[in-house]
């Protein structure tokens, strides 16, 4: 039951909170990436159990982070959670349509994250 | 215990520092009399000490400044001459207490322990409560004759709660009290040596509770007499850790505690004091650009970097849970979501919400429930207007919960309006007839495509001609001559139609937050909301509320939402009633099912009380026209 999860957002204030929260809720474990070039080789490295991505980032944006995640073979199995501040049924639509695993929009609150992401990935 | 220094001498700083840190005291030193000034005045000290030659301002007019103001901190001056004129001149300007240099370290100290005595509530040298006993001289704690052993941050807690003891320490003022103004604790700090305090007291015989929490407010010390017996009733010990858990599914949200939420809130809390400087910076960035924009001085490009911030803060602040801010700078990215530069006119309404921006993130924190924001009240829109008559029908609209949006032109309200999918919709629009031939257009136009919102005019000629026009575009007409603002807005407002002031909504949902939430989001809309948690009990409540729309959950435990359409759609009394489904999962399958059952409106958590009222009254009214 124990999780490890992988969040890719650069703001840091954000992956404190999310962190804080879901460990205080579920007390799984929580790996942070500041950028998606990062965010890859931790998911790499690590294989967490899912990972909750940011959509808009400087440089590498959460489209194409999740897009090398896909044609990686090692990660292309952990499923993926967009993180966004928008909500708009056509960008959901487009969300879907790359077979990211759910969405959660922003704001959130981080004490509902792991319920909220256990409803999305069936734990 | 907080010091500021205030001395232009750096060996004398570097010693000072160094004698009343080993006391545990924490030191901020500055080196002018200015400075001296806007720390004295921003923060909170236990006791100040100040040298009077100093650069810029001198030691005795701060003084007095500092007790011009109100300010009772207590000040021991340091000075080099040793006569009686300076000695008077310094405690007349309101020094507690006078030394000459050179002077004993260890007399300077004392005398500062002497003077942090008279600040607080407890005058004598050995600090107690109960069996615990705090001696500042030696920095000896003992509990029932048992020494501790405590960190300098442990023993700094400890003695700002001996000190005043009768007193409820918040989070954010034991960081000023016990961390310096230049750093902030990175993490929930405070809490883990308080955790540590409590054990260290606890293992030393003194009750769990010595220290007691108070939810939302913060720390004090317990009666040394009866702290079990409160402790019950009013008082939760430390955070305990969750059990692990097994099982396949668990609802975490049921195990979350009304002390998670409350732990979690001042987490935000602590958090976000360091985030704040971050986010005024990214603030001023973005009003850099946009002044560049009304200047028509800016490239596409920097455009595009501002709306990229301007999205960023407003995830950053929605998490923070400050959602006034956040609406405003969601208002904000909604004009800078552009594919074309912006005019300086379009970017005009930008240097308002900046301010107002500005405003809320500095004068608001994290709370777990936000006042209705504005996007959750009724919309005035006015156009035009006179900009006397702007400010008093805000000021009006504001008393009556109604949230106003001014624009300069009926070109700008086209805009508005029309050209973004996800504005906050006008309840009633306020025109004024300057042009006859583009204000009839733009009334026609607002109500072809916009027909439920009211669209009045207003003008001081009354003539059965500018009257007709506006009836026959579909606007209502108001002539102003010897109307008071406060009259325009009673004829305005008794325009709307009466369902927004009946409509009985009922709103079934498992989720007992978001029902309590609910009644805010939807009353200053007019509506009136019974709440219903348990789907068992459905159908009684249902007959004696007889509602006008129902807000059904999708999913809930035993019953869930589709079956509850599915009854209501087989009864011939209950089948056209209004059934919006709110749904916090994002499965289109769910949305398919809700509406295969005879949903008539999907929506998402969360969501706006606006935007839900706006649905529900779009409901209402095609029942009504149908």
């Amino acid at each position: 039951m124990n999780k490890r999860l992988l969040t890719i957002d650069d703001e840091e204030s954000i992956q404190i909170v999310i962190k804080f929260g879901i460990n205080m809720v579920a007390g799984w474990e929580v790996l942070s990436a500041s950028g998606g070039r990062m965010g890859i080789d931790t998911a790499q490295r690590e294989l967490p159990d899912a990972i909750l991505l940011d959509v808009m980032m400087p440089e590498m944006d959460g489209i194409a982070t999740f897009k090398e995640l896909q044609a990686n073979p090692m990660t292309a199995g952990i499923p993926v959670i967009f993180l966004t501040a928008k909500a708009q049924t056509a960008e959901r639509k487009q969300f879907n349509d790359l077979g990211v695993s759910g969405v959660i929009t922003k704001p959130f609150n981080s004490l509902d994250l792991p319920d909220r992401i256990s409803k999305i990935l069936n734990w | 215990m907080k010091i500021l220094l205030i001395e232009d001498d750096d060996a004398l700083i570097a010693l000072l520092t160094r004698s009343l840190s080993s006391q545990h005291h924490i030191v901020d030193a500055v080196k002018d009399g200015e400075m001296g000034w806007t720390y004295a005045s921003t923060f909170d000290y236990d006791a100040i000490v100040l040298d009077i030659m100093l650069p810029k301002l001198d030691g005795i007019s701060l003084c007095e400044k500092l007790r011009e103001t109100g300010c009772t901190t207590p000040i021991l001056l340091l000075t080099s001459q040793d006569n009686t004129t300076a000695k008077v001149q310094g405690l007349d300007a309101g020094a507690d207490d006078y030394m000459v240099k050179p002077f004993d370290l260890a007399e300077l100290t004392a005398r500062v322990r002497a003077l942090l005595r008279r600040g607080g509530t407890n005058p004598l040298p050995l600090l107690s409560w109960g069996d615990l006993m705090l001696n500042p001289s030696s920095c000896e704690v003992s509990y029932n004759g048992q020494q501790l052993t405590l960190t300098t941050k442990e023993y700094d807690l400890l003695e700002i709660f001996l000190r005043d003891s009768y007193r409820v320490f918040s989070n954010d003022e034991i960081i000023d009290r016990l961390w310096s103004s230049d750093d902030f604790p990175a993490e929930a700090t405070v809490r883990s040596h308080l955790r540590r305090l409590r054990h260290k007291l606890q293992a030393a015989g003194a009750p769990h509770d010595f220290i007691g929490t108070i939810h939302g407010r913060g720390y004090y010390l317990t009666s040394p007499q009866n702290s079990a017996q409160f402790s019950s009733r009013h008082l939760v010990g430390p955070i305990h850790e969750l059990p692990l858990l097994n099982g396949d599914r668990i609802n975490f949200q049921s195990i979350q505690t009304n002390q998670q939420q409350a732990e979690y809130l001042a987490f935000l809390q602590e958090t976000w004091v360091t985030i704040k400087p971050q986010c005024l910076e990214s603030l001023s960035e973005i009003a850099a650009i946009v002044d560049r924009l009304l200047l028509s001085n800016c490239t596409y490009l920097e455009q595009q970097q501002i709306h990229q911030k301007t999205h960023k803060l407003v995830g950053t602040l929605g998490v923070f849970a400050l959602t006034a801010a956040m609406e405003i700078a969601r208002e904000m990215e909604i004009i800078l979501n552009r594919s074309t530069l912006l005019s300086p006119a379009e970017a005009f309404p930008l240097q308002t919400y900046l301010s107002q921006l500005v405003r809320a993130i500095a004068t608001t924190l994290p709370s777990q429930k936000p006042d209705v924001s504005s996007a959750d009240l009724p919309l005035l829109l006015l156009i035009d207007l006179d900009p006397n008559l702007i400010r008093s029908l805000t000021e009006i609209a504001e008393n009556h919960r109604y949230s106003t949006i001014s624009l300069s032109s009926i070109e700008a309200a086209d805009r508005y309006l029309f050209s973004r999918a996800d504005i906050h919709l006008p309840t009633l629009i306020l025109v004024n007839l300057r042009d006859s031939s583009p204000t009839l257009g733009f009334i026609q136009n607002v109500h072809l495509r916009l027909p439920d919102r009211v669209i009045l005019v207003l003008s001081d000629r009354d003539q059965l001609t500018d009257r007709l026009a506006v009836v026959r575009h579909g606007g209502k007409f108001i002539c102003t001559t010897n109307l008071t603002p406060a009259q325009i807005f009673t004829a305005a407002t008794s325009q709307l139609p009466s369902i927004n002031t009946t409509a009985k909504v009922m709103v079934v949902d498992d989720d007992l937050d978001w029902l309590r939430t609910v009644p805010k989001l939807l009353q200053p809309w007019g509506l009136k909301i019974t709440t219903l948690a348990d789907p068992q009990q459905f159908w009684n409540v249902l007959q004696s509320v007889r509602p006008d729309v129902l807000v059904l959950d999708v999913k809930m435990p035993e019953i869930n939402g589709l079956e509850l359409c599915q009854v209501l759609r087989s009864d011939p009394q209950w089948q056209r009633l209004p059934i919006l489904f709110l749904s916090a999962s994002q499965s289109s399958i769910d949305q398919q099912e809700a509406f295969k059952v005879g949903a008539d409106d999907y929506l998402f958590k969360p969501m706006m009380g606006g935007e839900l009222a706006q649905r529900i009254r779009h409901r209402l009214a095609r029942l009504q026209s149908s």
